[in-house]
């Protein structure tokens, strides 16, 4: 199936929409709470350091724990591929002449179909999370690395399950369905050869496993059968306890927004088995590699390799949301999983999904494990956009007009010129849009695009003579394409404020693309000109006490993109570098330079943060206008959400867009505010566009233009 | 006492009933008779069974310590009945005295340590009964393991 057809399939689907929405707002809520009176960022810096290591080092953890197992009798077996570790896992089913093995939840099992694997050898893996019974005997697959079985109402469920006994089930009764398994699953355990179960932690000091969880179910699997199975990817392996309970720590806060899980087993090696001939647990341990291994040497990729497989960068990834883990992901399931997938899997299967990421950022700084995850993320798609190459029609307009600054620039302004007759002034907010865009297709018309401005913001600075301004203090702006071509205003309302207070704003001779729309869209070369020919249109460093910026994204990109595409120019990248540093959204110019101000009327404003804006440049505007505000400041639940725009994203994929938007404005309506104030123009097309389209009335202001009309500096 | 506090709303929170009692009381009030199996060497109270598939309906058993920062117990349980008991009783009592509650998971690192570094051992934190959130994210106890939780802390100990 088309991935396009498979996101429709998910976004009809109303059950997921409701159960995914319904959980990312409880998520966050229980997560914050469980890491109450907790530094997160120390938590999983901890975490990340621990976790970071090189190929000999991760070896010299297993041989330590190999050692520690062999010498009591257990059995240790390195599997190359995945198919090396089902032959294994069958090989030892067979010889035992065990049909039945229990399982407890194991990702990694997934990863490598197991059950599968077992089927069609004859053999009969059983599923003993609940979640994964009602998946294994449904059919179907996780959509959730930690909850399998969100996807699922609880009348799905009694469906599944009296088709599955023969009983009538109560479709609304859920105690009673986990009655169910509860008698079913207890079977199993005593009728079962074989146990197996994964590790979370796999502690090579003594050679004990830690399992985390909440059911029981890994007790009893890894209890009651004669013999006991262990498969564990290599990354799971740590030195000692402390560093296992530092993983501890965190895992559950991060999963299921849980202290602690109910059952934390720390087992080792050969217990007392009454079941066992011998009386003693036979005992083997399957160490995966299956691509694993060869990415500890990687400079980049070796971070993927820090996960914990905690979940969180699906339940708090927008797009993930939307769709639901059967799409976002494949064996493994949201931010990661696209990751995995293409480390795993091999780059072919994870071109599409790779796409689907906005680039919001919320994944990398959730991530208990420090995970930079979007970077790598942005990294693959260059990969596979290079490989396999990107939508033509970008392609072109990336290398024919974006990476050529003048061609931009004369298109542009034609463009301005002529699009007269499509234009239209929106009734609601008398705002310049386009009236209809010709042959959009439908599931593209949700929100109203802006008109491009009759004269570009550049040509306006240095024809209406704000370039003639000059003082001792001076700053450097650059205004990126939104502010160029579509709101002069927002950047022309920022140079009027600076100059009354006396501050002189330069900006560049040349407008051009700081080159993340290529770079979202996987086009490294034309990525590779644009930010070349943006670089060399900013005035060196020296002279400026800031380079500003309206627009986060453009100010992300020259903080940490430029530097990745300058690495072989040694002098650009000194300039980037030096230039990042020196980025300053407008913001937190004003609140450094304590330039206070004072609101003159009575409106109710929220605040939409974007995402780059805290993710990138570690700035939000909130406190800013809530301190100026006071009462008048109503917080939006969920503002850093992102508002689903990402550029060609929005074009690209404009269903998944608009769902996201569609969240973000219902949050907005619950304000009643009358004012939404941001500080990024691409947040401003979006939401406005959106409320435009949906005729509802709240005006939508970037930061210098809210400024600009409703407040006054005072003295 | 701010470690017992903490233990004691984080052991809430997971909707365990928390006692604290003297040893005579505890004496007083729970009977050997009411329990299908006993393992509380520190009160020399005993009584041993294999439970089976059908389980059973109540164990009593002694943790070894107690977390405060996560209101957990912490139990040895390479021993197999004792293991089997405390993952198939429908009623989980587990009781310990004061002076074993320590502060922050790190604090039983080496009893880890110590207690798995031979041919076997199995060492359980048990916070609260056995529980699944898997249909719908409602939180339903009881899906393979205990039902209900129960802790007791000596406080004369
Ligand atoms: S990448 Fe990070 S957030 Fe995602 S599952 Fe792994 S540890 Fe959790
Ligand atoms: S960057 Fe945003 S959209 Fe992309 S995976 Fe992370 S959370 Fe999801």
């Amino acid at each position: 199936m088309k991935i396009q057809t498979k996101i429709d399939e998910k976004l009809n689907d109303k059950i997921l929409y409701q159960n995914l929405k319904g959980f990312a707002t409880a998520y966050k809520a229980s997560k914050e709470n469980a890491y109450k009176g907790l530094d997160f960022e120390v938590l999983r810096t901890i975490v990340h350091d621990l976790k970071d290591r090189d190929l000999n080092k991760v070896m010299q953890q297993f041989n330590q724990f190999k050692e520690n197992v062999e010498i009591h009798g257990c059995k240790v077996f390195q599997a190359k591929t995945g198919d090396d570790a089902c032959r294994y896992i069958a090989d030892v089913m067979k010889n035992h002449g065990v049909k039945y093995m229990v399982k407890s939840k194991s990702m990694t099992s997934e990863e490598i179909q197991l059950n599968q694997y077992l089927e069609k050898e004859g053999l009969s893996p059983i599923e003993t999370d609940l979640g994964e019974w009602i998946l294994q005997i449904a059919n179907e697959h996780p959509s959730h690395m930690v909850m399998p079985a969100i996807h699922k109402t609880r009348q799905q469920v009694a469906k599944i399950f009296s088709d599955y006994t023969g009983e009538e089930v109560d479709p609304e009764d859920i105690k009673a369905m986990v009655e169910i398994a509860r008698r079913f699953l207890r079977e199993s355990y005593f009728k079962a050869g074989i146990g197996m179960t994964g590790a979370n932690v796999a502690v090579a000091s003594t050679g004990t496993i830690g399992l985390i969880t909440n059911e029981g179910n890994a007790r009893l699997t890894s209890t009651v059968p004669p013999v006991h199975i262990v498969l564990v990817g290599y990354e799971k392996l740590c030195d000692n306890f402390n560093q296992a309970l530092d993983i501890v720590r965190v895992l559950p806060k991060s999963a299921t927004g849980q202290i602690i899980t109910s059952y934390v087993s720390w087992i080792k090696g050969r217990n007392i088995s009454y079941k066992n001939e011998e009386g003693i647990k036979e005992t083997h341990y399957v160490f995966l590699d299956n691509g694993r291994l060869a990415f500890f040497e990687h400079p980049k990729f070796k971070e993927a390799l820090k996960c914990i497989r905690c979940g969180s960068c699906a339940n708090i990834c927008p797009a993930y949301e939307m769709v639901g883990g059967h799409v976002y992901g494949d064996r493994y399931i949201g931010s990661i999983g696209l990751i995995l997938t293409a480390l795993y899997q091999g780059d072919e299967a994870a071109k599409d999904i790779l796409k689907m990421c906005i680039g919001c950022r919320a994944c990398s700084f959730n991530c208990p494990s420090g995970i930079d995850l979007q970077s790598l993320i942005s990294d693959l798609k260059l990969v596979v956009g290079k490989k396999y190459g990107i939508n033509p029609i970008k392609a072109k307009v990336f290398k024919t007009v974006v990476a050529k600054p003048k061609r931009m620039k004369s298109l542009l302004s034609m463009g301005a010129s002529f699009q007269f007759p499509l234009t239209t002034t929106h009734k609601l907010n008398q705002e310049k849009i386009i009236k209809m865009v010709p042959m959009l297709p439908k599931e593209m018309d949700f929100r109203k695009f802006p008109a491009l401005a009759a004269k570009t913001f550049s040509k306006r600075f240095f024809r209406e003579g704000y370039d003639q301004f000059s003082s001792h203090r001076k700053v450097f702006f650059y205004p990126g394409c939104a502010i160029e071509y579509f709101y002069p205003e927002m950047g022309l309302a920022m140079v009027k404020l600076l100059q009354k207070s006396g501050i002189q704003v330069d900006i560049p001779k040349k407008a051009a693309c700081c080159g993340i729309p290529a770079i979202a869209s996987g086009d490294p070369d034309n990525a590779k000109t644009m930010i070349f020919n943006t670089l060399d249109s900013l005035n060196n460093t020296e002279d400026y006490e800031a380079l500003l910026v309206l627009c986060p994204t453009c100010g992300g990109a020259i903080k940490h993109e430029f530097l990745d595409f300058t690495k072989e120019d040694p002098d650009r990248y000194k300039k980037a570098a030096q230039l990042g540093q020196m980025v300053t959204p407008v913001g937190k110019f004003l609140e450094d330079n304590n330039i206070k101000f004072q609101v003159i009327d009575q409106k109710k404003v929220t605040y939409h943060t974007p995402c780059h804006d805290t993710r990138s440049l570690g700035y939000s505007a909130e406190v800013f206008l809530s301190s100026i505000l006071g009462s008048q400041f109503v917080p939006l639940t969920d503002s850093n959400v992102c508002c689903g725009f990402g550029g060609t994203y929005s074009l690209d994929f404009s269903s998944i867009s608009n769902g996201i938007l569609n969240k973000k404005i219902e949050n907005i309506e619950a304000t009643e505010a009358e004012i939404l104030v941001t500080d990024c123009p691409g947040c401003v097309m979006q939401i406005n566009g959106g409320l435009m389209h949906q005729n509802k009335a709240v005006k939508v202001l970037h930061l210098t233009e809210f400024i600009e009309n409703h407040l006054i500096v005072v003295e | 006492m701010i470690l017992l506090d903490q233990f004691l709303e984080k052991s809430a929170l997971v909707g365990n009933e928390n006692r604290i009692m003297k040893m005579a009381d505890f004496k007083n009030e729970f009977k050997k008779g009411d329990f299908e199996y006993i393992n509380a060497p520190g009160f020399q109270l005993f009584f041993d069974i294999r439970a089976g598939e059908k389980g059973i309906r109540s164990a009593l058993v002694e943790a070894d310590f107690a977390i405060a920062e996560t209101g957990s117990v912490v139990i040895d349980s390479s021993n197999e009945n004792l293991r089997l008991a405390t993952c198939l009783a429908e009623k989980l009592v587990v009781v310990f005295p004061l002076s074993k509650l320590v502060d922050s998971l790190h604090d039983v690192a080496e009893f880890l340590e110590e207690r798995t570094s031979g041919m076997g051992g199995y060492v359980a934190f048990i916070t609260g009964a056995s529980r699944t959130a898997d249909i719908e994210r409602v939180l339903t106890v009881g899906v393979h393991g205990p039902k209900e939780m129960t802790v007791i802390i000596i406080n004369d100990l």
